[in-house]
């Protein structure tokens, strides 16, 4: 956590607003200041208007995929820190981690201590 | 022997004359020719004519021993007869009405026969005449026949001599050579005039005299014994075997005829068919297809063993059975051996079943042909079945592996669907649990609470009342307001109102998330078992409706689906194979769309549309996605024939999609446009269609 002062920003990425909606929860007392994008363009709109200290986003997304997502992230906002939630952890090339400087790999369904303690670890 | 007299003229015995005179209706008086002539008797008969022309075609047609001639019929026409009959025909004698020396002279040169005047002694004289002129006529021809008997007898002779494909060959009474005929020459490589007087021995090879049994042969017929014919075999070095029928006759003057006939040929031939009958028997006997011969009464003539093997009977043990005893439950007349008979009608790879000689039944695949010889004349039936279980059997298992390739290609789209729902229940759950333990915290104090309101209470029931001051009382209700402090703070910070409003949220989410789940996994359900193996009365829209569910859940939300369904009447299928060929259907537009419209930010569309056409059901899926180029489009519904990467398609959806759709009488048609888009149109028979046009397709 970033010391006093305003809290860290964390943006989550799903289309499905339901996982939204459980992550909200499961971050409820971890004082982030919380913002949700329900599609790829709404997300790389809140990063273009305000800034965000860490973006976690699902995979599997009608229109992008959450890597090509990431690689803009990467691009455009270096500095926020990049995570992604997917059921298929398996299916993500490390060598594409790497690349993209993804800092963690959450796996779906998801245990709540584990994501708190990533985001905790990269904000 | 017959041919012999042939060509030779007849010698009837009747005398046929011919007389040309004046017609009856012409001013002439009657010469009395006629009358002359009856004095023949009834050994002649007479032809009376009136013109050249008539006279002419008689003698043409048939043997006229003698022509007598009016010359007053005409110059033209006397001229006519004469030269017509100058060169061979039969003697002609003109009648002049009186004696006219220059006219007799000139009808001479013409080549008549005589010349006689119609004078006082005609009627006499012209009998005399006739006969005469008739008897040297007669000898002249027999002359004439003998002549040509003889040249006819040489030319034959010359001709057998030369034609025949046997090598002839006179010996004298000392077994030297008079002389051989020309196919002698060929065989042996001799002239006639170098082998003339030289022994036998030294003309033919040693072997065919001596093993060939030649030599045994002259022998007997030089003793005027018969002979049977032999048949001599030896080695020729260049050509090899060689076989001759070897015969011998007596001739005049002790000399001797041997007749070689060359068999090497027919034998060679009669191998061959031998070799050739071997081949087809070898084929029929052991190929893995049944073959029955059946004739016009429908009994089989012949079975090879496969039939006997498929039937189970014995070896001939189908021979002469009726043909439509091994198929008890089809009507006699619908058996299509027995159509082939009566319609002379064929059939290629119609699907019926036999009935096994134990009773058990047998799906085959049956071709039937008439059967005709060379002729044109109708002789049966030829029929050629397989044993199609096993073909079956393989079917079951192709389609059985299409469904799990579409499944598979499902179950990606499946699983992630049903991830999220899974994802966020658990993460539900698990807030919920700590939403209850902060509750639990607020219950805590609750309970606090009502423990120090009811200890005020407690003097007040005991005592029947309290008085006012009371240390004890005062002390007692301080713990209210204490306890009330420590719920408010427990409450604000729990968050107890929102955990009380969330929970119902969280609680909703939740049911709604496992309510998704459920559906997917009846839908998923509907693909996991197999048909019933009689068709059923299906509704094609409920069909339809949810295959197109469960392949909607992989499509999710890029694309649109529409749906426009008529009310069908229910439809005699196997519902669980025409949901197989909607999936494929609709899983082929969705990823025509994801490489088209899709991939290109475009929206999808996809229109599922049902009605009913008359006797027919129309299920119509139509895609906006890539289109099918017209190359491909000629092959779509070839087995393994795939656009897809590999991985994604197993090339077997369409072609598995088009046999069961064949198979349920229906067809399936394909409209597309590259870049526009493919309309797929399955329409479907809504009686059950007999096994027969089911087949013919």
């Amino acid at each position: 956590m970033s010391g006093s002062g305003s809290p860290p920003v964390v943006l989550l990425v799903d289309d499905e607003t339901r996982i939204l909606s459980a992550l909200r929860r499961t971050l409820r007392r971890e004082g982030y200041e919380i913002l949700t994008a329900e599609s790829v363009a709404e997300a790389l709109r809140i990063l273009g208007s305000r800034p965000v200290n860490l973006v976690l986003t699902d995979q599997k997304m009608p229109g992008m995929s959450g890597l090509e997502f990431l690689e803009q992230v990467a691009a455009r906002h270096p500095a926020v820190a990049r995570l992604v939630i997917t059921g298929w952890p398996e299916e993500i090339p490390a060598a594409q981690i790497e690349r993209l400087g993804i800092r963690a790999l959450i796996p779906k369904p998801w245990d709540d201590d584990q994501v708190r303690s990533a985001l905790r670890d990269h904000t | 022997m017959l041919w012999e007299e042939a060509p030779l003229s007849q010698s009837s015995p009747l005398v046929r004359i011919a007389v040309v005179q004046p017609r009856p209706g012409s001013a002439l008086p009657d010469l009395g020719t006629v009358g002359s002539l009856d004095r023949l008797g009834r050994e002649a008969t007479l032809e009376v004519l009136y013109d050249a022309a008539s006279c002419s075609d008689l003698a043409a047609r048939e043997p006229i021993d003698l022509v007598i001639l009016e010359e007053r019929i005409g110059e033209d026409d006397t001229h006519q007869v004469l030269a017509a009959l100058r060169a061979a025909g039969p003697p002609v004698i003109v009648v002049t009405t009186g004696i006219d020396e220059e006219l007799a002279l000139d009808v001479f040169r013409r080549g008549a026969a005589d010349c006689i005047a119609a004078t006082s002694d005609y009627a006499e004289v012209l009998p005399v005449v006739a006969l005469e002129q008739i008897r040297r006529w007669r000898a002249a021809r027999e002359r004439g026949d003998t002549e040509r008997r003889i040249r006819w007898l040489e030319h034959l002779h010359e001709a057998i001599v030369n034609e025949i494909p046997a090598a002839l060959v006179v010996l004298d009474g000392q077994g030297n050579v008079v002389t051989v005929n020309p196919e002698f020459s060929r065989i042996w490589g001799v002239s006639a005039g170098e082998v003339n007087d030289r022994p036998l021995e030294s003309v033919l090879p040693s072997d065919l005299l001596e093993s060939g049994g030649v030599g045994e042969v002259l022998s007997r017929a030089a003793e005027g014994r018969s002979v049977a014919p032999r048949i001599a075999r030896v080695i020729d070095g260049e050509r090899g075997m060689r076989a001759f029928d070897v015969r011998a006759k007596r001739l005049d003057e002790g000399r001797l005829l041997l007749v070689l006939s060359d068999l090497t040929e027919v034998e060679l031939l009669a191998k061959q068919v031998d070799d050739l009958q071997r081949y087809n028997e070898n084929i029929i006997q052991n190929m893995n297809s049944a073959l029955l011969v059946v004739n016009l009464e429908g009994r089989i003539t012949y079975a090879n063993p496969t039939a006997e093997l498929i039937l189970d009977t014995r070896p001939g043990g189908l021979r002469d059975s009726p043909v439509w005893d091994w198929f008890p439950n089809t009507p006699r007349e619908e058996v299509l051996i027995s159509r082939t008979l009566t319609e002379n009608t064929r059939f290629r790879g119609a699907e019926t079943v036999i009935t096994r000689a134990s009773g058990g039944i047998v799906p085959i695949g049956i071709s039937c042909a008439p059967m005709s010889d060379r002729d044109g004349t109708r002789l049966g039936a030829v029929a050629i079945f397989q044993d199609l279980t096993e073909i079956k059997q393989l079917h079951r298992q192709v389609l059985q592996t299409e469904k799990m390739a579409s499944i598979g290609q499902l179950a990606a789209g499946v699983a992630h669907e049903i991830n999220n729902p899974m994802g966020f229940i658990h993460a539900n759950l698990c807030q919920m649990s700590e939403y209850l333990d902060d509750l639990d915290k607020v219950w805590d104090s609750m309970e606090a609470l009502r423990k120090a309101v009811r200890e005020l209470e407690r003097p007040t029931m005991e005592e029947g009342g309290f008085a006012p001051g009371d240390a004890s009382i005062t002390a007692r209700s301080g713990e209210i307001p204490r306890a009330m402090a420590a719920l408010d703070g427990v409450i604000e910070k729990v968050d107890a109102d929102f955990l009380i409003s969330d929970f119902g949220k969280a609680v909703r989410e939740s049911l709604e998330g496992s309510e998704r789940i459920r559906h997917i996994v009846q839908d998923l359900r509907a693909f996991s078992h197999q048909d019933t193996a009689e068709r059923v009365a299906s509704d094609l829209n409920q069909c339809l409706d949810s295959t197109a569910n469960i392949v909607w859940t992989m499509m999710k939300h890029s694309v649109s689906l529409t749906k426009q369904y008529e009310e069908l009447p229910p439809v005699f299928c196997f519902p669980m194979q025409l949901k197989q060929v909607f999936m494929n259907l609709i899983v082929n537009a969705y990823q025509a769309i994801e490489a088209g419209a899709g991939a290109e930010g475009g929206r999808g569309e996809i229109c599922l549309r049902t009605e009913r056409r008359g006797d027919l059901v129309a299920v119509v899926v139509k895609d906006n996605g890539t289109g099918i180029a017209p190359d491909a489009l000629d092959r779509i519904f070839d087995p393994f024939f795939t656009t897809k990467d590999v991985g994604i398609g197993t090339g077997l959806g369409l072609s598995t999609s088009f046999n069961i759709v064949r198979r349920h009488g229906g067809t399936i048609r394909v409209e597309s446009l590259e870049g526009q888009g493919t309309t797929f149109e399955v329409l479907l028979p809504v009686e059950v269609p007999d096994p027969e046009t089911e087949t013919a397709a």
